[in-house]
């Protein structure tokens, strides 16, 4: 089984950890240089894990486990505007980066208010494209109730968090409800705040691990590093996308960052060394995400077999 | 403890999280804009029902405006006027002032914080701004960023020594500003 892990360290040698991951039949998921230091995200195979250790150890580097790399989680605010940024959105969107999760923060353009709040259609169908979402709300149960039409038609995890104490059984479409977290005018500081933070974090990777059990009964054709891998690979031109993350992965594909209407026959050709291409095991689609094209893995149940 | 001589915060229904969360921010949000300390009394009263959110408050006592005295010495010299300037946070306000005042000619800026002007009238008593309004318009805005955001309905009314702000989702009708007016009324005298 591949383990998801982030190494902290310098960049002298990094090429070395690099190395031994591809060796080893790992995949590295990111790569995020700031000076001399440098992060990477890496999935290794449980076996091999001391080799790695070992490596990392003669480095000087660090290496945690990453339970949500591999994962895009949305993280939702009714709107972009000061009452909901920066301080409680910032703060989960950071920690979910920091456990290995991509965070996108998405601002509704109507999510304000009790009686008017709305999500639009195509505002549903960007959250739908990531693993889980996280709802972030305020410190009014009534509101918090009454806000639940904007979670209902979403159809990954959703993970409610707000102020207040509210019984689960209140909340039905969401798949956890997180409290004592609200509207603050400050940054989480506290022991306390922190560790509702950890609270959060802990209820995506159950969200998660929810969606990984889904896949696990009827499994994915190939595994998204995997597709990832062969992209990089036969369409060379996704290293020069102005992304952070030319080719982000999700539980059930991956999004890769060219513009769909030049690059969609390319991603669609490349090849697996079992001799069949991405298109026969993938629907290939563009993204609600700017113009960018999302891979869908097919499951075993439809292609007939796994690799 | 509240820097505030009297702090009540109200809000209807079953609440009591939402009324302690609401009291930090706001606190939070007045600190941040140094706002604090010129506010005497503040009531808030929330309705989350309806849904409407207003804020009473009584402010201290009004700032005096600040004059060219105040943010430099005002030295007399055998050509006109010297003024050493200690505070440079007004320095572009100062120098509009003294420009509208004796004309760019006479205003000269030898070195950063000195300025010297070639009249006999001597420059000290001239107004360079006006707190109160900045602190108006600060306070305009602390209140905006308090109230909750889809409360785009909204209604402030500003005198010297207070200030009434409320908002709301649906439109402001009489009834419901007298209603409010009457429960903070309540608020005041319990």
């Amino acid at each position: 089984m591949l383990e998801p892990v982030m190494f902290t360290g310098g960049v002298y040698k990094h090429d070395l950890v690099i190395e031994l991951v591809e060796d080893l039949g790992g995949y590295v998921l990111q790569k995020n240089v700031s000076q001399s230091e440098i992060i990477l995200l890496l999935l290794v195979p449980s076996e091999d894990m001391p080799a790695l250790q070992a490596l990392i150890k003669e480095l000087r580097g660090e290496l945690v486990r990453a339970p949500l790399a591999g994962t895009e989680v949305a993280v939702v605010t009714p709107t972009l505007a000061i009452h909901h940024l920066p301080h409680t959105a910032c703060d989960i969107a950071e920690y979910l980066r920091r456990n290995g999760a991509k965070s996108n923060m998405i601002g509704l353009a109507r999510g304000v208010g009790r009686e008017i709040a709305q999500i639009n259609e195509y505002e549903a169908a960007l959250i739908n494209e990531h693993d889980a979402a996280v709802f972030i709300f305020g410190n009014f149960a009534e509101c918090i109730r009454k806000k639940e039409s904007l979670y209902r038609n979403i159809s990954v995890p959703v993970v409610v968090t707000g102020g207040p104490e509210i019984p689960k059984s209140d909340l039905p479409y969401a798949f956890e409800y997180v409290p004592s977290v609200g509207r603050i005018a400050h940054r989480a500081r506290k022991a306390t705040e922190i560790g509702t933070l950890d609270m959060t974090i802990e209820a995506v990777g159950r969200a998660l691990d929810r969606t990984r059990a889904d896949i696990s009964k009827d499994p994915l054709t190939t595994s998204p590093p995997r597709v990832m891998d062969a992209v990089r690979e036969q369409v060379p031109e996704v290293e020069y996308s102005y992304s952070p993350l030319p080719i982000a992965l999700n539980l059930s594909g991956v999004r890769v960052k060219l513009p769909y209407e030049g690059y969609k026959d390319a991603v669609k050709a490349v090849r697996f060394d079992e001799g069949v291409t991405l298109g026969e095991i993938a629907t290939v689609k563009p993204s609600r995400m700017k113009d960018y094209i999302l891979v869908r893995i097919l499951p075993a149940s439809e292609t007939g077999f796994v690799f | 403890m509240d820097p505030m001589e009297v702090f009540k915060i109200e809000v209807t229904g079953d609440e009591e999280f939402g009324t302690k969360k609401y009291r930090e921010l706001i606190m939070d949000i007045l600190q941040d804009l140094g706002l604090i300390r010129s506010i005497g009394r503040l009531y808030v009263y929330i309705d989350i029902k309806k849904p409407v959110f207003a804020v009473y408050g009584l402010l201290r006592t009004g700032i005096p405006p600040l004059r060219v005295g105040d943010v430099g010495d005002v030295l007399k010299s055998e050509s006109g006027y010297q003024i050493k300037v200690n505070d440079e946070e007004h320095m572009a306000d100062l120098l509009k002032v003294l420009w509208t005042n004796y004309g760019r000619e006479r205003v000269e800026q030898p070195s950063r914080d000195v300025l010297i002007i070639a009249s006999d009238n001597s420059p000290a008593q001239l107004v360079v701004a006006d707190l109160e309004a900045e602190f108006r318009q600060d306070l305009t805005d602390a209140l905006i960023r308090i109230a909750p955001e889809g409360f785009r309905n909204r209604r402030n009314e500003m005198t010297k020594d207070s200030f009434f702000f409320i908002a709301a989702e649906e439109s402001l009708s009489e009834e419901l500003i007298s209603n409010i007016r009457e429960n903070i009324r309540r608020m005041e005298n319990a």
